[in-house]
């Protein structure tokens, strides 16, 4: 079903085709449900808010929309998101807690398509197919990493001396790895020898090369 | 460490003219290198029928000697013999000096790996995994990199050393990201290599 809505002469593409997208929504919440989410089972609450977003005017929702896309596209923001709904319930007059609600169930629909993994046809093709690769190369980048190396410092030096031998010239290298461990990063010292940095250099080469093959 | 061989100690090197054999006087030598111990001592009494005391302070005379020898890098028999006083017992000397000289690259690099040091890296494995699947996205193919690094941490004073292991995730942004960094470092090297 193909709904022309306000807005063609937009400048902003992405936002008018945002725009289209969840008016394509807001007039047909229940065939949408159905079409594409058969396998899922949705509260009758998000059936409520989905016509609930039909009584914002076009300001009002496009705000909401600006207010949503900006939370998909930085998922780590969500105090921000949780502050730009509040003020926008404040600024209209409304209470917040409602309109979180509502919002909750809005985002169902672009995450519950990144799960299904909907073809680019059955979500409004030409409206949507931008969007959908960001998304979806975000949400890849969401996926769970254990031990995530964020960092890599390292020094390079020479042994001059030390107590038990005067005067000496071994070449030493010093890494420190920066290590993801859930909320929180651990630091990990160590120090290599020649002929073990070169290994090491090695067996990355090989890494990367391996990795390679699979792109 | 590298304290000055004194004249006493010289003297405490002349008992070893009682050892039975150039073997014993070897033995003695090499082992009191490592931290002087009572059993050493004991054992050197024995062999050298002198008393425990002696004993003990022969043996700290010899690991004086030897360390010096180790931290000035006396490698030249000439260097050695330069230390001796004049009036020293002369086989003896030589003795001691050939066997100082035997054993000089081995402790030096004894020496240096014992040195002080973060955690030496000591084996690296890797893995390069596929991933078809997660919780944000139903189906995708996306490599990752596993490495694991094992470490060991020697502790002198217990003489006990700890291996940690330490296993990293790496996207192939951060994998290219390592290789660029780690092409500088040999770069850099070769800069260095070639001074």
């Amino acid at each position: 079903m193909r709904i022309t809505g306000p807005g063609s002469g937009r400048s902003n593409s992405s936002t008018s085709a945002v725009f289209f997208f969840l008016c394509f929504y807001r007039e047909t919440v229940n065939k949408i449900m159905q079409l594409h989410f058969t396998k899922d089972v949705l509260p009758d609450s998000v059936s409520t808010d989905f016509q609930n977003l039909n009584k914002f005017n076009e300001q009002q929702f496009l705000r909401l929309i600006e207010i949503l896309f900006q939370f998909l596209l930085e998922p780590k923001e969500s105090d921000r998101f949780m502050q730009q709904l509040s003020a926008f319930a404040g600024d209209h007059g409304m209470s917040a807690g409602p309109l979180r609600n509502l919002m909750k169930s809005v985002l169902l629909v672009p995450q519950g398509a990144l799960k299904k993994n909907l073809s680019q046809e059955q979500i409004k093709e030409d409206l949507w197919a931008e969007h959908y690769a960001v998304l979806s190369r975000l949400a890849v980048r969401q996926t769970l990493m254990v031990n995530q190396l964020v960092d890599m410092d390292w020094k390079f030096g020479v042994t001059v001396g030390t107590s038990e031998v005067q005067k000496v010239g071994n070449i030493f290298l010093q890494l420190k790895l920066v290590i993801r461990k859930g909320n929180s990063t651990e630091n990990v010292y160590m120090e290599l020898t020649l002929p073990q940095f070169y290994h090491f250099l090695h067996e990355m080469e090989r890494a990367k090369a391996s990795m390679d093959c699979f792109s | 460490m590298a304290a000055a061989v004194t004249a006493e100690d010289f003297t405490n090197l002349q008992l070893l003219l009682k050892a039975p054999s150039k073997d014993a006087v070897r033995d003695v030598c090499v082992q009191s290198h490592r931290a002087p111990s009572r059993l050493l001592a004991e054992n050197t009494a024995t062999t050298l029928s002198i008393s425990a005391a002696q004993a003990a302070q022969l043996v700290q005379s010899l690991h004086v000697l030897s360390h010096h020898v180790l931290f000035y890098n006396l490698s030249s028999p000439e260097q050695i013999l330069a230390l001796f006083p004049d009036s020293f017992h002369s086989s003896l000397k030589n003795l001691i000096t050939k066997i100082l000289l035997e054993n000089s690259p081995t402790w030096r690099t004894e020496a240096l790996s014992n040195q002080i040091s973060l955690p030496q890296l000591k084996e690296l494995d890797w893995r390069v995994d596929m991933v078809t699947g997660s919780e944000s996205v139903s189906r995708m193919s996306v490599p990752t990199c596993l490495v694991q690094f094992k470490m060991e941490d020697s502790c002198h004073s217990g003489g006990s050393e700890s291996v940690s292991t330490v296993t990293v995730e790496l996207s192939r942004e951060s994998l290219d990201t390592i290789l660029d960094g780690l092409g500088r470092i040999r770069d850099q090297l070769s800069v260095v290599a070639g001074k």
